[in-house]
This record gives structure tokens, C-alpha cells and sequence, in this order.
């Protein structure tokens, strides 16, 4: 049994917070296109998988490139991977071509992902691999902030710096997205379409573009959760796995469609999980429940509140 | 200006919504279109503005062949409509639902410059005050107004309007007839479909009435109104006339 002190409370809440900002991204990414396209895409988490795998390859390739260079590409191949998808696979549907749309989607994506996860145990393989550190925190000691290469300690509570590179790098893009939606004309579009598809069409959008924008964007952001992780844990074909389970945990807790949900969503998700798993008193086995929690939101969730956080009347 | 409608045809299975309809309007007029439930008005709006497509037929708009277009692009060639059930984004401002079709337009649009014709068109319809409310806060007649803004923010120069005045407090039912009265004597055809007999007469020059999905009468307001057919079709045919016959 673990000592319940405030620090390590503290600790959990931290460690919780960081990995809510990566769930948040990538929850991100499904509920835009959730909010759209009105589908689940079952193969978000194997963009997630190759965003890491570009990160990896990139950094391995060209070593003085900047790691941010490399999750900028990994975004950018991510974006292609899904506008080729959906214009592929998934505008039939849109266009009323597809006679069960519901089966469709489902079958479509899940094949989507069985598809480029098979690619990616052919062309890598399926031994774990892992990029190197994005670069070392500076290094900087006060009363209350002690920093290492590696290691962050606030109030005596030590944080991965792996791990808090990638919160504040996706804290960065989540933020870069929110603004984009908010404020851009492309991102009032997408909102238009989400809201109300015909009304958007009688005033001059093109829902089509829209779906195709949505479906590449909600890729290219999984495929950026994936490279700011690829630094954090060992990569693996089938990585994005558990990652797209934890999205739709997220969604579905911050309401289907709701981007602040989302964000809001992927935080809870973090810090329960963390919490949850921190003070279970087995620790031997406490890691070990960690997925378990994340699923009992779920199940609660679906029966308590089905719309979520901040999800639209069902 | 030229909205043609050619002998279109519209089936949903087995039922005909549409039997061999023809409309043409080719000058800024008031048409109002009017008819029994069921009688096909809305699926001749949704067939002009491309949500259905016709099952024969043609639409033609300013000479150009529409009926397979979808409806973003006849609304970007100048046919903007409003819905009977509003559909106003619900969760933008008001001040956001005018611009997105502005944006939708002209992308490339001095954002000033629209946000200041937004306000104009709002103050317009005297609702400027609620710029700032998010659509789902709006009443059902603010929420219309809201609708009948945002298709000004298109400037088409056809406008269908869906039940305008249905649900509407009188007072904002003033601010429709007044933007009707300006989008007209700005050079704008509008097709009205209402079952407010009063407003129909009040408003249109003309007046088409549809009738299990055929056009019955086509003219003069007043001609219209004393048409046999049409008191047929909305009274009824006299039993012991039906006798006789």
C-alpha cells in the first residue's frame, strides 16, 4: 500500500493532466470528424500509429532536424493518408451512393484500419521501436522548480520531460485548432456543415469539401498525437489500438461532436485513469486497472448520461 | 432574370408528389404559390433548389440547366430559400449565421465590410440588438428573421420563402412583410408559399396554386381566387353537385 500523501495526490493529478492533453487531441481529431461526417472512424488510432512512425523515421533519417519539424511532417502525411481515404472510401457515402450507409461506415473504417496496420507490420515490421528524446528541458533550479535533462520536479513532484514535451506540444495544437475553427472561415464552415448540412448547402457550401476537410484534418490530428508520443513510448504496429479505444471513451464522455467536450473529456479521462490507478492499494496491479477505469466512464456514461458532457439531444 | 420549372415530374415510390408541373418567372414578381397540405409545395421548393432531383423535367436558371446541380451551387448562381421548419445555426451567433454565407461567397471578402452589411441586414429586420446571441436562444420568429437575413447575405436574385409568417408574433410578422416588400422592390423574384390566405393576397401579384401535384391555376390573384378549381380543391366538390354531375 502506497502513502496517501498531498505530494503524491499532486503527482497523479500532474501525470493525469498530461496524458488528458494528449487523450484530448486525439479525441479531438474523431469528433471533428464525428461532427461532420456523422461516422465513427474505427481506424483513427492507426493514424495515430503513423504519425508516430513518420516522427520516428524522419528524426532516424535526418538527424539535425528539429523534432518539430518531424510532427509537422507526420501531420502533412497524415492530412494526404486521409484525404485520399475519404475521397476514396468515404464520399459514396456522402453522396448517397451507398445503399446501408450505417453498416458502410462501420465496415469501411474498420477495414481501413486493418488495412494500414497490416501495411505497417510489412513495411517496419513488428518490433517496437522508439524515437529519442525531442530535446532536454533547460536546465533550471529554484524553490519550488528543479529541472534535469529529463526530469521536471515541482514541489518535489517529478514529471517525464518526455511526457510534459508532448502535453505542451499538443496543448499547442489543440490550441492552434480551436482557433482555426473558431475563427477562420474554413472552421465556420466546418462548424455550418456540423450543424445543420442542408441549411449549409442553401447558403453555399459545398458539404463534400467539407467532409473531405473534416475526415483529413480529424487524421492529421491523430497522426500529431501519435508523433508527439512516439518520444514517450515504444511504437508498434498495432499502437493505435488502445489509443483509439481511449478516443472514444473521450467522445463519448464530452458529448459526440463537441470539441470543447473533447478537450474537456481527454482531461478527465487523464487524471481519473491516473487517480484511479494511483490509488488502488495492489500498486503491483494497479497499472493493470488503468484501462479498466477508463471503460467504467464509459459504461457509466452511456448510462447515466448518453449525450455526454456537452453532446446534442439524442 | 429567368427561373423555369419544365414539366417536371417527381416521384417517392409509388407516390407522386409531382404530375408534370410548369412555372416560369421571369421578372422580379411576388409569386405566391399555395395549395392544400400535401399538395406538393415544398417538393417543388426542394426540387428548384436541388435537394431532390426530378424524377422528369427540367430547371433551368437564368439559362443554365440546374436540376442535377447540387443546392450549393444554385444557391451560388442566385436562388437562395428559406425552410418552413427554421434551420438557423444553432450553436453561432447571429452575427456568425449572417456571415457564413457571405464567407461561403466571396472567401476572399473584406471581413469589415461584411460584418458591417450583417449588422445593416439585422437592423434591417430590427433584431441588430441579438448579434450576439447564439442561434439556439432566439425565439421561432427571431429564428425566421435570422433565416431571412442570412439569404439577403446571398443576395440571390430568386428567394423562395417556406411558410414566412407561420409561428410568428405579429409584431416581427411586420419585419417580414417589410423585408419581402424591400427584397422585391430591389429587383428580387420571390416565390411565397403561405397558408396565411391574408398575407398571400396582401403580397402577391401573382398567384399558382397546386393541387395533388399539379399546377391548377397560374394568374391573376384575384381571377385566382373565383377559379372553380381552386375552391374545389380547398372546399371541397358539393356533394349533390357531384350528384348531378
Amino acid at each position: 500500500m502506497v502513502d496517501i500523501t498531498g505530494q503524491y495526490m499532486l503527482n497523479l493529478l500532474l501525470n493525469g493532466l498530461l496524458i488528458g492533453v494528449i487523450y484530448a487531441l486525439m479525441a479531438l481529431g474523431l469528433t471533428l470528424i464525428f461532427s461532420v461526417l456523422g461516422i465513427v472512424s474505427f481506424a483513427h488510432g492507426e493514424f495515430y500509429m503513423i504519425g508516430g512512425y513518420v516522427v520516428y523515421f524522419v528524426l532516424q533519417r535526418f538527424t539535425n532536424l528539429h523534432p518539430y519539424f518531424a510532427v509537422l511532417i507526420a501531420g502533412l502525411v497524415t492530412f494526404v493518408i486521409g484525404f485520399i481515404a475519404e475521397r476514396l472510401l468515404l464520399q459514396p457515402l456522402a453522396k448517397g451512393e451507398i445503399e446501408r450507409p450505417a453498416e458502410y461506415a462501420i465496415l469501411i473504417t474498420f477495414g481501413l484500419a486493418f488495412f494500414l496496420q497490416f501495411l505497417m507490420i510489412a513495411i517496419v515490421g513488428p518490433f517496437p521501436k522508439k524515437a529519442a528524446r525531442f530535446f532536454d528541458l533547460p536546465e533550471i533550479s529554484t524553490d519550488i522548480l528543479v529541472t534535469t535533462a529529463t526530469t521536471l520536479r515541482i514541489f518535489e513532484v517529478p514529471l517525464s520531460g518526455n511526457r510534459l514535451i508532448a502535453a505542451v506540444t499538443a496543448a499547442i495544437l489543440i490550441s492552434a485548432t480551436i482557433f482555426f475553427m473558431a475563427k477562420t472561415w474554413l472552421g465556420r464552415g466546418l462548424q455550418a456543415v456540423s450543424q445543420d448540412r442542408q441549411a449549409a448547402a442553401v447558403v453555399g457550401i459545398n458539404p463534400l469539401k467539407m467532409n473531405t476537410l473534416a475526415f483529413s484534418l480529424g487524421t492529421m490530428l491523430a497522426g500529431m498525437s501519435g508523433a508527439v508520443l512516439v518520444a514517450v513510448f515504444s511504437w508498434v504496429p498495432w499502437v493505435g489500438v488502445p489509443a483509439s479505444g481511449k478516443s472514444f471513451i473521450v467522445i463519448v464522455l464530452g458529448g459526440m461532436g463537441s470539441m470543447p467536450g473533447a478537450v474537456l473529456g481527454g482531461l478527465i479521462l487523464g487524471v481519473v485513469e491516473s487517480l484511479g490507478a494511483g490509488l488502488i492499494p495492489d500498486p503491483g496491479r494497479a497499472l493493470a486497472y488503468k484501462d479498466a477505469i477508463g471503460l467504467l466512464i464509459f459504461a457509466l456514461v452511456l448510462l447515466i448520461k448518453p449525450t455526454g458532457l456537452f453532446g446534442r439531444d439524442l | 432574370m429567368n427561373l423555369e420549372v419544365r414539366d417536371v415530374v417527381k416521384n417517392f415510390g409509388g407516390l407522386q408528389a409531382l404530375n408534370h408541373v410548369s412555372l416560369s418567372i421571369d421578372k422580379p414578381e411576388i409569386v405566391g404559390l399555395i395549395g392544400p397540405n400535401g399538395a406538393g409545395k415544398t417538393t417543388l421548393t426542394n426540387i428548384i433548389d436541388g435537394v431532390y432531383k426530378p424524377t422528369e423535367g427540367e430547371v433551368w436558371l437564368n439559362n443554365e440547366r440546374v436540376d442535377k446541380m447540387p443546392p450549393y451551387q444554385i444557391a451560388r448562381r442566385g436562388l437562395g430559400r428559406t425552410f418552413q421548419v427554421t434551420r438557423a445555426f444553432r450553436r453561432m451567433t447571429v452575427m456568425e449565421n449572417m456571415l457564413v454565407p457571405a464567407l461561403a461567397l466571396h472567401p476572399g471578402a473584406n471581413r469589415r465590410e461584411v460584418e458591417q452589411k450583417a449588422y445593416e441586414v439585422l437592423e434591417f429586420l430590427t433584431v441588430e440588438h441579438l448579434a450576439n446571441e447564439l442561434g439556439r436562444g432566439l425565439s421561432g420568429g427571431q429564428q425566421k428573421l435570422l433565416e431571412l437575413g442570412r439569404l439577403l447575405m446571398l443576395d440571390p436574385q430568386f428567394i423562395i420563402l417556406d411558410e414566412p409568417f407561420a409561428g410568428v408574433h405579429p409584431k416581427l410578422q411586420e419585419a417580414i412583410y417589410s423585408y419581402i416588400n424591400k427584397a422585391h422592390s430591389d429587383g428580387k423574384a420571390i416565390i411565397l408559399i403561405s397558408h396565411d390566405m391574408d398575407s398571400i393576397f396582401t403580397l402577391s401579384e401573382r398567384l399558382v396554386v397546386l393541387h395533388f401535384g399539379a399546377v391548377i391555376a397560374d394568374g391573376d390573384p384575384a381571377k385566382v381566387k373565383d377559379d372553380s378549381a381552386v375552391i374545389e380543391a380547398y372546399l371541397g366538390k358539393d356533394e349533390e353537385e357531384d350528384e348531378d354531375a
